[in-house]
């Protein structure tokens, strides 16, 4: 299994615990990645660049499809976030031959085509759909037994429903629960879990974006959670980052930490959590990796 | 098909003021709605039962609540489509106070609509009253989209930020407007697009999409919350924070192909913007110290000027290929900590040169807006440095700015 | 006590058009509703507004001769010619508001083609024409700051010395009653459909007016012409807008055929509404349907057309019958769609009593006689709201406040508390309803005849009966649907009664009523309007001749 990588900017970024614990899991899992011909590949725009100018975003994406159709490999992203702005602009540029013909102009500077070809599927798609659930339970070697987690998808990775192929495939509307089963830990099903994150007003209006991380580690927290589970890194940098902020405003202790999806899985498959970068969040694992039997 | 109702019921006239939910089984064709089912409780097996429908067409916009946890009409949510385990579970539509059972109060909901002066404008005198106003179908088509709002609600039920903060205009309301400042008939744009700068509007919505996934109409509010955020842009609207912080970011991927963390919340809240720097600095300080240390040199990605190439093409704000240009990395570099230094000794001249009144503007929580107004001194030498330090964004400001006051 | 120069009851398109009108002479208006104006039934109109527009080649005298011709001469001549001759400014002046009406390739207001009608000038929004007038009123009634009751329900009129005074109502969120007092009273409360099952009209269209003014005596007209629409779902009665023929749908049986060839060779589908849904039917009773249904086949028309100018009743075909109109037809059947009569009025919009006046579906200038054109209903409502508010408040300045009788909230209470102590295991308002929808459908349908409307009539009576034994099963005072629901059951049993009186005596088949023992029109018997009121012993049945002003009555061929 080899896969065309776009990790995005964040995990080169703000989080780079995700690009390392994305590494060693995915070299477990028997997942190849290409990196060098997607280094060129542009920022998704997050859907802020599509606030100014959509067809800008879309050929920037279709620039990126376009690499990796070059490649020949399938496209594996690790963001929600980058996964739905690739996923709604594929939608626009497949279901409209003019328009990607008029995206293609931007592209041919370069030489590159855009056939329409490309699928971007983030890593928790392909856990589940091309790896398969058997094989990651196959893979687990220090079970998460007893290990309560609360999934958290990030907006982009189910909304709009229409984009995202859930039609096709309706297992990706669980898949995060999926996952955790596998790993053999109990899923804290929360109210909060297919909501907003508050990440992107956080630059804009901060209180509102500490409200919803105090509401959703609270409720998690409540419903007895040992952390939560993200797909995006840029729920991540919320729920982490500003958790002693939340905690200020709920006016009382929190402490949940959040892992990255890979970071999950490479707990239960053995990997060393200095590796995974544990210790460089935010809120502290320390105490939740006691409860999963590994030294922190 | 047998189905078990499971509705929240609420009765504010009983002793015990608490919601409970009531199971209610009802035998249903297999093309019946969740309305029809419940019409069928209320006539049939409990008459208490208050919720509001009258269309069973999904254009009166009365019966929005949740299913499944999901705002939907019920009149268009069919059961078979729905019921899980021979069970659906209805409840009154979220961020509204629950007036009796499935009815909610919607009388926030109708103020903000009011708030943003939801009523065409048109400029000049008199219009003849034998001819229309001249105006393309292809205009209408757009706003025809968003007329097509039933003021149902269910964007507002389901909306992450009115969860955490009744104050904001919501979806609906905003999506309203924009049929305002869209309508080649208006011409109150402007202060339309002032208004809704502030604080509660355009700009504290954080793009969750929910409004756009349970929209019974497809009127997508938050596509249209991008669409006024773009026109205050190019209006001159440039020194919010939610402004800044979009040009900051698409002159990030312009200039390195990637979002650059360290500049970026520092453009977002202004350079200058001394109190929110030292804000940050905590957060800055925690970040370091877990060792979430965002790359501090330029990381452009190899390729780069190709990506240029594009932004050259299709940017509107930009197309000077060659003007001035400095990484926004160096602003990234000068992280919260050297900053805020720099700041407090600014800060201290400043004070001492101008009176307190200029830098009044700068407290935490006001949203500046409003950059075609006469500058005060202080925002005037603020937007300079942005100018200076962000050639392309600041570059387009100015310009709209002196238009404006050419146009006048 | 509330006080208000006029008062608008109803807050569809002929209320809030009759509140601007009225607000914008210069007097203090409220509009009460019993649901919030934007969810008020006009909105449900899909198809469009008509118009001629006399500088775009198209004189308004064919349109009136059209909605004549169309009323099976029933229509009252001078009030069309009012309507038709204003209608262009009417529907210029909402755009003016903002309506954005579908445009042509020159900016232009764009028209669709309607049945009945000789030229393409229905000027139309999409496929929600209604939603967008009403919404667009509803702004503007902001604008200009007039006070709306949101979810007040009016339980009665207030009459003194055969003036009409205002109204009590209730605030259906509290339960509270109050008394309005006003100078002049307009009611605007739309149509009656739910008193036949089942109807393509809203739940909320239960007659109130109709019956509120019945009940104090004033007279009612044309009560027997009942429309029927060609093209409604069998589902759930849901219509199909008549847009879908205008954009060229045709109908077929189940032999494929275009069976209005054999009907009306020249208009085909578009032909006025009676004579298609009367087709439709005789190819259901002669076994050309299919499980009671014929068929509306839009498949010719291509996706473009389907998903521009009939988004909405695609979406209907696909949520309610199944169907993808792009690809399959979509079953329908004539279905009970609009009251054609009403309260009586004059242009002006007056009724009989001193003080009430009505204005849209709940009332009967009588423009539509016996049968009512497509899209010209919503015209019907602007056109006659606006100068009915223009009259009520010229009246208004003229009338002297006076005190009311005290304890006429004491006398509702009363009422309303009667029904409320009635034994819970009573008999629900659901059956009842139900009996009374199926019996109106099966006997004051497309045909009738002599005995069924007397079976209907003692239908009623017994219906009445066990209605006044009903229980009220929510004794609740905060949103009591049931309660309400109640209340319009009583409105909707007058309605009714009406209805069928007016029929039975209508000895002759014109327009909307066809008789099947009396299948002819009689111009020289029955060319006059039948009036129906409540006196003190029961109804009065009346007649009054027909106006005719330019056009002679003709044999009706389309
Ligand atoms: C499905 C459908 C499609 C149609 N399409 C067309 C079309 O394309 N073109 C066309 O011309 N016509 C069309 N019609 C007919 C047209 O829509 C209606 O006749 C017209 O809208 C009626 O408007 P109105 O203002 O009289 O009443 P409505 O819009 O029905 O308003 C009645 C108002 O009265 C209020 N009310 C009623 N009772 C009370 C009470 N007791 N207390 C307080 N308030 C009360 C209600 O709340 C409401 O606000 C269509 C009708 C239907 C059913
Ligand atoms: S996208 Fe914006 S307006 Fe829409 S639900 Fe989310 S926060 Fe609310
Ligand atoms: S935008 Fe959509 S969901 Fe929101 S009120 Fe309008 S129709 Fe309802
Ligand atoms: S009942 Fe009108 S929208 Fe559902």
């Amino acid at each position: 299994m080899k896969y065309a990588f776009y990790p995005g900017c964040v995990s080169r970024g703000a989080a780079p615990e995700l690009y390392d614990a994305t590494v060693e899991v995915c070299s477990r899992l028997g997942i190849e990645l290409e990196y060098d011909s997607m280094s060129g590949a542009s920022c998704t725009g997050a859907g802020i660049l599509q606030e100014k100018n959509l067809k800008l975003g879309d050929t920037l994406n279709a620039r990126t499809f376009a690499l990796a159709e070059k490649t020949g490999l399938p496209l594996m992203t690790i963001c929600s976030t980058c996964q739905g702005v690739m996923s709604q602009a594929n939608d626009r540029l497949k279901s409209d031959p003019e328009y990607l013909a008029e995206i293609n102009k931007s592209l041919a500077d370069e030489g590159l085509e855009y056939k329409g070809t490309a699928d971007p599927r983030h890593l928790l798609w392909v856990l589940i759909e091309d790896v398969g659930i058997e094989k990651v339970k196959s893979l687990v070697v220090k079970p998460m037994t007893g290990f309560k987690a609360a999934p958290f998808y990030g907006c982009y990775i189910v909304r709009p429903s229409s984009a995202l192929g859930f039609e096709e495939n309706p297992d990706r509307q669980d898949s995060l629960e999926q996952v955790i089963e596998a790993v053999g830990a109990e899923v804290v099903d929360f109210p909060g879990k297919t909501l907003c994150c508050g990440f992107p007003i956080v630059m804009i209006n901060e209180k509102n974006a500490v409200k919803m991380v105090a509401n959703h580690t609270t409720d998690a927290k409540d419903l007895g959670a040992d952390a939560m589970v993200t797909p995006c890194p840029l729920c991540h940098l919320n729920l982490d980052g500003y958790q002693p902020q939340a905690a200020s405003m709920a006016k009382r202790p929190i402490d949940l930490p959040i892992l990255h999806l890979p970071q999950m899985l490479g707990l239960a498959m053995g990997i060393n959590p200095k590796d995974m970068r544990l210790n460089g969040h935010m809120v502290s694992t320390k105490k939740m990796l006691t409860k999963v039997a590994v030294s922190p | 098909m047998e189905v078990t109702l499971s509705v929240k019921r609420f009765d504010p006239d009983s002793d015990q003021h608490s919601s409970y939910n009531q199971d209610y089984v009802v035998e249903m064709e297999e093309s019946a709605t969740v309305l029809d089912g419940l019409i069928k409780v209320r006539e049939e097996v409990d008459g208490t039962l208050a919720l509001r429908c009258s269309c069973r067409s999904a254009i009166c916009g009365s019966c929005a609540m949740r299913v499944n946890g999901q705002a939907r009409l019920a009149c268009n949510t069919k059961l078979v489509d729905i019921v899980d385990s021979g069970k659906v579970v209805v409840e009154p539509a979220g961020n509204m106070e629950v007036v009796k059972d499935l009815v909610v109060d919607f009388s926030p909901f109708w103020d903000k609509v009011r708030d943003v002066k939801p009523w065409l404008d048109p400029e000049g005198p008199d219009p003849d009253p034998d001819q229309e106003y001249l105006a393309s179908n292809e205009a209408m088509l757009d706003l025809a989209g968003v007329m097509a709002c039933i003021m149902c609600g269910a964007c507002v039920s389901d909306c992450t930020v009115l969860e955490v903060d009744p104050n904001f205009l919501g979806p609906a309301a905003l999506a309203k407007a924009y049929r305002f400042v869209a309508d080649p008939r208006d011409s109150d744009d402007e202060p339309r697009l002032s208004d809704l700068n502030e604080y509660g509007g355009m700009w504290d919505c954080t793009r969750c999409m929910q409004c756009v996934e349970v929209c019974p109409k497809g009127v997508d509010p938050m596509g249209r919350i991008m669409s006024l955020r773009d026109k205050a842009m190019a209006t001159g609207y440039t020194s919010t924070y939610g402004a800044r912080h979009s040009m900051a970011f698409t002159n990030g991927v312009r200039q390195e192909g990637r979002v650059d963390e360290l500049s970026l919340p520092v453009l977002s809240k202004g350079v200058f913007n001394i109190v929110e720097q030292i804000k940050m600095i905590p957060l800055g300080i925690r970040a370091q110290l877990a060792g979430k240390r965002p790359p501090i040199l330029p990381h452009k990605n190899p390729g780069q000027e190709n990506v240029r190439r594009i932004f050259n093409r299709l940017d509107k704000h930009d197309n000077s290929p060659d003007r001035l240009e400095i990484p926004t990395a160096i602003i990234g570099l000068a992280s919260p900590v050297v900053l805020t230094f720099v700041a407090i000794i600014a800060f201290l001249i400043l004070q001492f040169y101008w009176n307190s009144e200029s830098v009044s503007g700068l407290k935490p929580d006001a949203y500046q807006s409003g950059s075609v107004e006469p500058f005060t001194r202080f925002s005037y030498f603020h937007n300079c440095f942005w100018f200076y330090c962000d050639p392309e964004t600041s570059g387009s400001e100015l310009v709209v700015n002196s238009n404006a006051e050419a146009e006048r | 006590m509330i006080d208000h120069d006029v008062l608008v009851i109803g807050a569809g398109l002929a209320g809030m058009r009759a509140a601007l009108a009225a607000s914008e002479s210069g007097v203090d208006v409220a509009v009460i509703s019993k649901v919030h104006p934007v969810r008020s039934h006009s909105n449900a109109a899909q198809g469009g507004i008509n118009a001629a527009l006399t500088d775009r080649g198209d004189p308004w005298e064919d349109h009136a001769f059209d909605t004549i011709k169309g009323s099976d001469y029933l229509a009252d001549q001078n009030a069309v010619e009012v309507m038709c001759s204003e209608a262009g400014r009417e529907v210029i002046a909402m755009e003016h508001m903002g309506v954005i009406f579908s445009r042509d390739d020159e900016g232009r207001l764009g028209t669709r083609a309607f049945g009945g009608q000789r030229q393409a000038r229905t000027f139309f929004v999409a496929d929600f024409t209604g939603q967008a007038l009403l919404h667009v009123l509803y702004e503007q009634v902001l604008k200009v700051g007039v006070r709306t009751y949101e979810e007040w329900f009016v339980l009665s009129l207030i009459v003194e010395e055969g003036q009409c005074r205002g109204a009590i109502v209730m605030e259906i969120r509290t339960g509270d009653i109050h008394v309005i007092r006003a100078k002049a009273v307009i009611l605007a409360t739309g149509g009656l459909g739910r008193v036949f099952e089942p109807s393509t009209n809203a739940l909320i269209c239960t007659g109130d007016g109709m019956a509120l003014a019945y009940r104090e005596g004033v007279s009612l007209m044309d009560m027997e012409m009942v429309q029927y629409h060609p093209t409604t779902l069998k589902s759930n009665g849901a219509l199909m807008s008549e847009g879908a023929r205008g954009e060229g749908a045709y109908l077929i049986n189940s032999d494929g055929e275009r069976f209005m060839e054999r009907y009306a060779p020249n208009m085909m589908e578009l032909a006025s509404r009676d004579v298609v849904s009367r087709s439709e039917q005789t190819e259901i009773l002669e076994g050309r349907g299919v499980d009671g249904c014929v068929f509306l086949d839009c498949r010719h028309l291509g996706e473009k057309v389907i998903n521009e100018k009939l988004s909405q009743i695609s979406d209907l075909a696909r949520d309610f019958a199944n169907v993808d109109m792009s690809k399959q037809p979509v079953p329908i059947r004539p279905g009970m769609h609009y009251q054609m009569g009403g309260i009586k009025t004059d242009v002006d919009g007056c009724t009989s009593m001193r003080g009430l006046y009505a204005a849209g579906e709940t009332a009967c200038v009588s423009v539509h006689g016996g049968n009512r054109l497509g899209a010209n209903s919503l015209l019907d409502t602007l056109v006659f709201g606006r100068r009915s508010g223009e009259h009520a408040a010229n009246f208004a300045r003229g009338v002297v406040e006076r005190a009311l009788n005290d304890g006429l909230i004491d006398r509702e209470n009363r009422g309303i508390q009667a029904m409320m102590d009635r034994a819970g295991e009573g008999e629900l308002f659901g059956s009842i309803r139900l009996d009374m929808g199926r019996t109106m459908n099966e006997r004051l349908a497309v045909f009738r005849d002599d005995e069924g409307m007397r079976d209907a009539v003692s239908k009623l009576t017994e219906l009445r009966n066990r209605f006044d034994s009903v229980a009220v099963t929510d004794k609740g005072k905060t949103f009591n649907t049931n309660l309400l629901f109640t209340l319009e059951l009583g409105f909707m049993l007058d309605c009714a009664e009406a209805i069928a009186l007016s029929g039975l005596e209508r000895k002759e088949s014109r327009g909307a009523h066809f008789r099947t023992d009396m299948p002819e029109r009689d111009d020289k018997n029955w060319l006059k309007h039948i009036l129906v009121s409540r006196g003190a012993d029961g109804p009065i049945i009346e007649n009054t001749p027909v106006i005719i002003t330019q056009w002679e009555p003709q044999e009706r061929k389309y």
